[in-house]
């Protein structure tokens, strides 16, 4: 498969944000981070794995983290932003707050 | 103890009457994040990426640390003075939790 940059990354979350009505982080050094990670999955996994979780060794087992990962639509329409803070809501980017860091949806008890 | 032996990266600050320890992945924003705030805050620290280990040592330290603290371990996750600790970087947990 061939490699992805982080070119081809920043695509892919502008054409996410598009469809999902969603804005990409306008954070550019954050995003950035984001991108490079999320890149790095990419061309290690074969996947876009959110950066910002582990994985558990397949893509089966990860296939809820996936960007945009199962419980981005649930925390950007509670939190504003999803759990790494590379998409945001309109409402929230047209805010000018900061993402802060939110609780693993995926853990919730 | 497994925790006792990993290969830890240190950053050294001005305040060391903590020892903290955080638990992160190499590409998460949230864990680069909390770094700078210790760094900025003048902590001492330790760090593991832990998406750098292998995974059976990085299964056997989620283990532990979600037996040691009954918590799932998403990152970051900061281990103070190995009896509190933090999982994901809201800043006001830290905050409240370093004593700032």
């Amino acid at each position: 498969m061939p490699e992805k940059t982080i070119a081809d990354t920043a695509k892919f979350a502008s054409m996410v944000a598009a469809k999902q009505g969603w804005i990409v982080n306008p954070d550019s050094d954050f995003t950035t981070s984001i991108e490079e990670g999320l890149t790095s999955n990419w061309n290690s996994m074969g996947y876009y794995l959110c950066p910002c979780r582990d994985s558990d060794g397949t893509r089966e087992a990860d296939k809820d983290l996936i960007c945009p990962c199962k419980y981005s639509w649930q925390d950007i329409d509670e939190f504003g932003h999803c759990y790494c803070a590379l998409y945001l809501s309109t409402s929230f980017a047209s805010s000018g707050r900061a993402p802060g860091g939110i609780k693993d949806r995926r853990y919730a008890k | 103890m497994l925790l006792d032996t990993l290969n830890y990266s240190s950053v050294e600050g001005s305040r060391n009457d903590k020892d903290i320890v955080i638990y992160s992945l190499s590409t998460c924003g949230f864990c680069k994040r909390a770094m700078t705030y210790l760094k900025d805050k003048g902590f001492s620290y330790r760090y593991i990426h832990l998406d750098q280990t292998p995974l059976e040592t990085k299964s056997e330290v989620k283990r532990l640390l979600k037996a040691s603290f009954n918590e799932d371990v998403a990152f970051p996750f900061a281990v103070i003075d190995k009896e509190s600790y933090l999982v994901g970087f809201i800043e006001e947990d830290w905050k409240r939790t370093l004593g700032l």
